[in-house]
């Protein structure tokens, strides 16, 4: 299954993300299909690339869980409605925690 | 406090080992995520943000010494070194990885505490007033009843698969610190003569569509009470709504139905099944669970006169005592509330070394028990006045002794877009914010008992609704917006706030609230007329006007 977020024009750059299953850390799909935890690495798909590109993260259920498209620029950056969200999820919460709180 | 038998500890170490398969499967790609997440969730593990969130249940926020510091070692070996303490008297891990989480089951198996029930369509947490057992104003002690539903509801095969998610509260004091009003069931003990019986509320509850619950039954007598809460739980499985998960809880079949019809239901349940399989808990069981909950053997010694004198030499532990303390009903003793509210923090955090400090004041001066307060703080009970200054010395230390108790700095936060996946708006900063408006504890003491609650969603996990000034987080197209409400409130007088206008942006927040706190200390009558009570006499209108008042 994927996360239920707001849908994509095919023409729209996007991302695809997912949770790393063993950890949970966010992961994106690079430009030759593996995954990263570093959001730079994260490569824009478009059209029917990107839906075979999801598709073939489906697929990886055991090494990912719930990958979904993700508005990005041309080149990868986070942008969109979900910006902040996007951005949470891939640098962190904003606020400090633990023992630097 | 409660103690497993041998047959409870079976139970937990079994139910470990059991997730600790379903993980391995979920990690070899054998279980997919759709057949997984039902387990996971039965387990307390969520899918936030960025990491797995691991919740783990404490009965009626219930703590000791060694269960405390079990939750500090969890959160330094698997996690980031910190817990969050949440509305339900739990606390959540945010960063713990789904690999490990089995060895950290298993880890909290051996201090007799385990994730069960902590999520999924059943009943959840039982929670109840913190400082029971030591409130000067209960007329027993709840938590052996705590302790009675929550064995009765653990795996309660009828129940395991209700229409949504449902939650139990009990108090036992005239004053509300349980907000029994926004629960499906609330409960509050009354006696009769000698008779322990219940008052039962059914259908309150918050989230997108709030209310307040109903009074169904003025008296259950306490033989009874099981009963009568699987007569409510009964109809509410066959009648509750699963075809609508936002019309699923129990607030709606009673508001759909009306109190009174429901009643009849129940009541026509309750009939209907009593010849056939009553349980009448025996008074020997009754009498068992309460040996667990024995008041602690009070020390006698008279502390009043070194309390006093510390109070004298030291302002700032003064100004903790005056705020931070609540009477308790044996002489010479106070419940401590051990603020996880400091200003520009998130409320409801420790660090595993905050966790190990009251762990360890505990054990040496306050009888080994600690609470978890649906407010986000720790709660000593039962402390010998004697002691409360050297515990606040160290308390100020370890940046625990924050003098804001339901005072305005003493916010109810979720963890909002900060961490969850559910939220459309950061609730923590806002938070922080504010806090930082009214940091002054000598202007937290002159505004007086006040309560503002901030929820980063709809599904109001920081208990927006009841707050006396609640704060929701919306998303507005990409961006994060806040609304206002005024006037609710979780006690004797439960209230759903109203909604005062237009949503501010998050800078604008602060402000906003300054307004009309600038508004109230104009309007009150005198320094003892609470915000609320200011509110509810000239209503909500000079507060709209002051909120929305551009300089």
């Amino acid at each position: 299954m994927t996360s239920v977020r707001p849908k994509l024009k095919p023409e729209t750059p996007k991302a695809v993300t997912a949770w790393e299953t063993a950890t949970g850390k966010s992961v994106w799909m690079t430009e030759v299909g593996t995954w990263s935890d570093d959001v730079g690495k994260a490569a824009a798909f478009t059209g029917d690339i990107a839906e075979a590109r999801l598709a073939e993260a489906l697929k990886q259920e055991g090494k990912v869980t719930d990958p979904y498209f993700m508005e990005v620029t041309e080149t990868g950056g986070i942008t969109g409605r979900e910006t902040i969200r996007e951005t949470i999820r891939a640098t962190g919460p904003t606020v400090a925690y633990g023992a630097d709180a | 406090m409660y103690r497993y038998d041998e047959f409870d500890a079976r139970i937990v170490k079994d139910r470990v080992e059991q997730f600790r398969g379903q993980v391995n499967r979920r990690l070899s790609g054998e279980l997919l995520e759709d057949e997984f997440k039902p387990l996971r969730l039965q387990n307390g593990v969520y899918l936030q943000l960025h990491a797995y969130m691991l919740r783990v249940a404490i009965p009626y926020g219930q703590l000791n010494g060694a269960k405390l510091r079990r939750l500090a070692e969890v959160s330094t070996k698997y996690d980031r070194g910190y817990g969050h303490f949440t509305t339900r008297q739990n606390i959540q891990y945010n960063w713990v990885a789904l690999k490990d989480i089995p060895d950290a089951l298993n880890d909290l198996a051996e201090v007799e505490m385990h994730a069960i029930q902590t999520s999924g369509n059943c009943i959840r947490n039982v929670t109840s007033d913190h400082f029971a057992g030591a409130a000067a104003d209960e007329v027993m002690d709840p938590r052996p009843w705590c302790e009675i539903i929550r064995q009765w509801s653990t795996f309660h095969p009828e129940f395991a698969f209700l229409p949504r998610k449902f939650k139990f509260a009990v108090t036992a004091a005239a004053a509300d610190r349980a907000a029994i009003a926004v629960h499906d069931i609330g409960l509050r003990i009354v006696k009769r003569g000698e008779q322990v019986g219940f008052e039962v509320y059914v259908g309150g509850g918050q989230g997108r569509t709030p209310l307040l619950a109903a009074l169904v039954n003025d008296f259950v007598p306490e033989a009874e009470l099981l009963d009568y809460v699987e007569a409510i739980m009964r109809v509410y499985n066959r009648y509750g709504r699963r075809d609508n998960k936002y019309k699923a809880r129990i607030k709606i079949l009673v508001a759909e139905l009306g109190p009174e019809e429901f009643t009849r239901q129940v009541e026509a349940e309750y009939a209907a099944q009593r010849p056939h399989e009553k349980i009448d808990l025996p008074q020997a069981e009754i009498d068992r669970i309460h040996a667990y909950f024995a008041p602690p053997a009070f020390d006698a010694e008279d502390g009043t006169d070194a309390f006093e004198a510390a109070k004298a030499a030291e302002p700032d532990f003064a100004q903790w005592a005056e705020v931070n303390l609540h009477p308790h009903k044996q002489a010479g003793h106070a419940s401590v509330t051990v603020s996880l509210k400091p200003i520009g923090g998130a409320a409801g955090d420790a660090t595993d070394l905050q966790m190990e400090i009251v762990a360890g004041l505990a054990e040496r001066y306050a009888y080994d028990d600690i609470r978890v307060s649906h407010a986000q703080n720790l709660v000593l009970p039962h402390v010998p006045v004697k002691h409360l200054y050297a515990i606040w010395q160290a308390l100020d230390a370890a940046g625990l002794a924050t003098p804001n108790e339901s005072l305005i700095t003493d916010l109810i936060v979720c963890p909002g877009l900060d961490y969850c996946n559910l939220a459309n708006a950061r609730s923590i900063p806002i938070g922080q914010a504010v806090q930082e408006v009214f940091a002054d504890p000598k202007y937290q003491r002159e505004i007086g008992r006040l309560h503002i609650n901030i929820s980063g969603c709809i599904n109001a996990c920081g208990h927006h609704h009841v707050g006396h000034i609640g704060i929701l987080g919306v998303d507005r197209k990409g961006e994060e917006f806040y609304q206002i409400s005024l006037g609710g409130r979780a006690d004797e007088k439960a209230a759903i706030g109203a909604i005062a206008g237009p949503a501010l942006k998050g800078e604008d927040v602060p402000g906003a609230v300054k307004r009309i706190i600038d508004a109230y200390m104009a309007l009150r009558t005198s320094p003892d007329e609470l915000f609320i009570d200011t509110l509810e006499r000239v209503g909500a209108d000079p507060f709209k006007e002051a909120l929305y008042a551009t300089a």
